[in-house]
């Protein structure tokens, strides 16, 4: 059969954010696939130079829709360093609340997408429906479903009440429950395994020779997780298990995927029991002085970087940001071989891309 | 003269046809819509859709033969349509002879191989995969679904949909004697449908929109008719074929359970799109050659066998 190249985006059903990927098909099958990025560029790394420590708070918090909570809480953590200033303990719990909810919106949100993209609308119409829970803590709790404002540098600008303790507790239990009939399903529907399980395995060499993070890593095998790696406060407090999983397959994500989103719901709980009391916020001065700063923490998608320097004024000289879509994307090349067409959905959904992240 | 157009273009030609298929899509949408959580369109959505669609502009990419563009969905309506005349509606068909079964279901046909041609002839990469799955996709559920379908035949000792539904009244409905060549046949007429498990040649996340990628407009609007009427007419054959609790003495009554049986085998339509996750090509060719062949065989043997 002749060789074809078919598009897939930048504008495709398949993928929601722009990013273009040639595939090489013949027949069904799949020979090899090139990428190119950069569709959603703004430049935010330049831009950051240009504004205040305080104003890129804004800023950063738009890099992403979905994870836009760990990306503001990793550079408040990095001006904070530079800073040398310790912020009041409830202000790191009540980030860690919110990176956990986060994950969970995010991880529900995958696993919709996966199921819609193996024909399963009805799982992903009822994972949505519950991920809504998770926003709905949030909005509750911030005022912002997906861009929350929440975090300043020096501390975070909201505080739990008893109602919102009781809300949220009641509403992670009820999420606890979904959840477990998720897994259930998802475990046990023959279509499902028969479509994911066995689709372009990544071995944990290859995780490490494209330096991959996050729960595609994982479910290679490859037991990396920034919380308990290299912790950022409080989780060196917080006790949680890591989940890995030794296939590396698309099911296998699946799986990782869904018992992460379990161990978050029992940290939201963890948290909210220890949660100290005190001020949420301190006060910090304008100027950071002149340093510089690696922060590294577990973003919704694997690890998250970000380097920062200061020349003294109240304008940072250089931020870079590097999310873990990017050795993600990199990957997503080398597994478009030895499958067919159909399954080209579940491996671009495997990696979780977020093409936002990833171009800045 | 007038009893003949009456025929055609009322009852239980034409209105009577599209009035039913645009009734299916809203309760198909419907039910689909409780079982994933959501509200649902309303009952006027399907009629709405179809006059906003024919109100759009008609574009196809440049060198592509609008004629033939144009003829396929309008043949394929014309199929379905022709082959929903010799389907009793609650026991009603005025133009039933002995052999109309397999005109039935080589009109049922057309449309799938109008598709793949729509895919051929609309210039596109994705149509063009989404034709060449359409196929491969009727080369796998087409034969169980036929010789599911000659169950009823062979049993009621006759090719005539009339005739096997009268049969039923002395046997007994062939569901009974025939489970599993029903739910062969529900397979065959959801992939002959390309419903939601078995939408591989239309699925939107690997060939975006299939054959009908480059179709706009009133062309979009004709497509979409005709699955819909495609859908009706199957099922008719279905209720005539297996549940022949329709030749009742009361036409009333007669109507009414005509109604509920539609309902039903909707209902189940829904359930299995809300249900199943969509295989792969190569996985339903498995699936089709060394399981449902071979089951359909051996309900057409239990059938034989019976007889005898």
């Amino acid at each position: 059969m002749n060789k074809i190249s078919i598009p897939i985006g930048p504008q495709h059903p398949l993928i929601k954010e722009p990013l273009s990927m040639k595939i090489d098909i013949s027949g069904e099958r799949v020979l090899g696939g090139s990428l190119r990025l950069g569709y959603v560029h703004r430049g935010i790394e330049r831009l950051a130079q240009t504004r205040n420590y305080v104003k890129n708070v804004y800023l950063i918090e738009r890099v992403c829709g979905i994870c836009s909570h760990i990306h503001t809480t990793t550079y408040c953590h990095a001006v904070e360093a530079l800073l040398d200033i310790i912020i009041p303990p409830r202000a790191y719990y009540l980030r860690a609340l919110m990176c956990e909810l986060e994950r969970i919106h995010s991880h529900l949100l995958w696993l919709g997408i996966l199921a819609k993209h193996v024909g399963l609308d009805t799982i992903f119409m009822h994972t949505w429906h519950d991920r809504e829970l998770a926003l709905d803590i949030m909005e509750e709790i911030t005022g912002g479903r997906v861009l929350h404002g929440a975090n300043q540098v020096g501390g975070v600008r909201f505080d739990l009440d008893k109602t919102h303790d009781a809300m949220i507790r009641s509403t992670v239990q009820k999420l606890k429950t979904q959840v477990e009939g998720l897994v259930d399903v998802i475990e046990n529907e023959p279509a499902l395994i028969a479509r994911t399980k066995g689709v372009a395995p990544v071995s944990a060499e290859m995780i490490r020779k494209y330096c991959v993070v996050g729960p595609v890593a994982r479910a290679s095998g490859v037991d990396v997780d920034m919380r308990r790696d290299n912790p950022l406060p409080p989780y060196d407090q917080l006790e949680f298990s890591v989940v890995t999983h030794p296939d590396g397959d698309a099911w296998a994500r699946t799986v990782v995927r869904a018992e992460e989103t379990h161990e978050s719901l029992n940290l939201c709980e963890r948290i909210l029991s220890d949660l100290p009391d005190g001020p949420v916020s301190t006060r910090v001065p304008r100027n950071v002085p002149a340093g510089e700063v690696i922060i590294r923490s577990e973003a919704p998608r694997g690890e998250l970087f970000y380097y920062l320097r200061s020349d003294g004024t109240d304008k940072p000289a250089r931020l870079k940001i590097r999310t873990p879509t990017i050795p993600a994307l990199c990957l997503l090349p080398e597994q478009m071989s030895a499958i067919q067409v159909a399954d080209i959905p579940v491996v671009m959904a495997g990696v979780d891309l977020c093409v936002a992240c990833a171009d800045r | 003269m007038i009893e003949g157009y009456f025929y055609l273009l009322l009852f239980p030609g034409l209105v009577f046809q599209v009035i039913c298929g645009l009734a299916f899509e809203w309760l198909d949408r419907k039910l689909l819509a409780l079982f994933q959580r959501r509200v649902g369109p309303p009952w006027y959505q399907p009629l709405a859709d179809m006059i906003k669609l024919f109100s759009k502009e008609d574009i196809l990419p440049k060198g592509t033969n609008d004629l033939i563009a144009s003829l396929l969905p309008l043949i394929s309506l014309c199929s379905v349509l022709t082959a929903g005349l010799y389907v009793p509606i609650a026991g009603f068909s005025p133009y039933s002879f002995e052999g109309d079964l397999i005109v039935i279901l080589f009109l049922m046909s057309v449309p799938t191989l109008a598709y793949y041609l729509a895919g051929i002839v609309s210039i596109g990469i994705y149509s063009v995969l989404g034709g060449g799955r359409s196929l491969l996709q009727y080369f796998s559920f087409e034969v169980p679904y036929l010789i599911a379908l000659s169950g009823p035949a062979v049993m009621g000792g006759s090719w005539s949909v009339a005739g096997i539904m009268a049969s039923q009244f002395t046997l007994g409905p062939f569901i009974l004697f025939q489970p599993l060549g029903f739910i062969l046949a529900i397979v065959g007429l959801i992939g002959k449908l390309k419903r939601d498990p078995l939408d591989i040649p239309s699925a939107k996340s690997e060939v975006v929109g299939g054959s009908l990628t480059e179709f706009t407009g009133l062309k979009i609007a004709l497509w979409h008719l005709v699955m819909n009427v495609q859908a009706v007419v199957g099922i008719f054959l279905l209720i005539n074929l297996y549940l022949g609790w329709t030749k009742l003495a009361n036409p009333i009554i007669a109507i009414i359970v005509f109604i509920v049986e539609f309902l039903i085998i909707t209902g189940m339509l829904s359930a299995a799109s809300a249900v199943f996750a969509r295989l792969r090509i190569d996985q339903l060719a498995g699936v089709g050659w060394k399981i449902l062949v071979p089951l359909a065989l051996a309900q057409l043997a239990f059938v034989i066998l019976m007889g005898v």
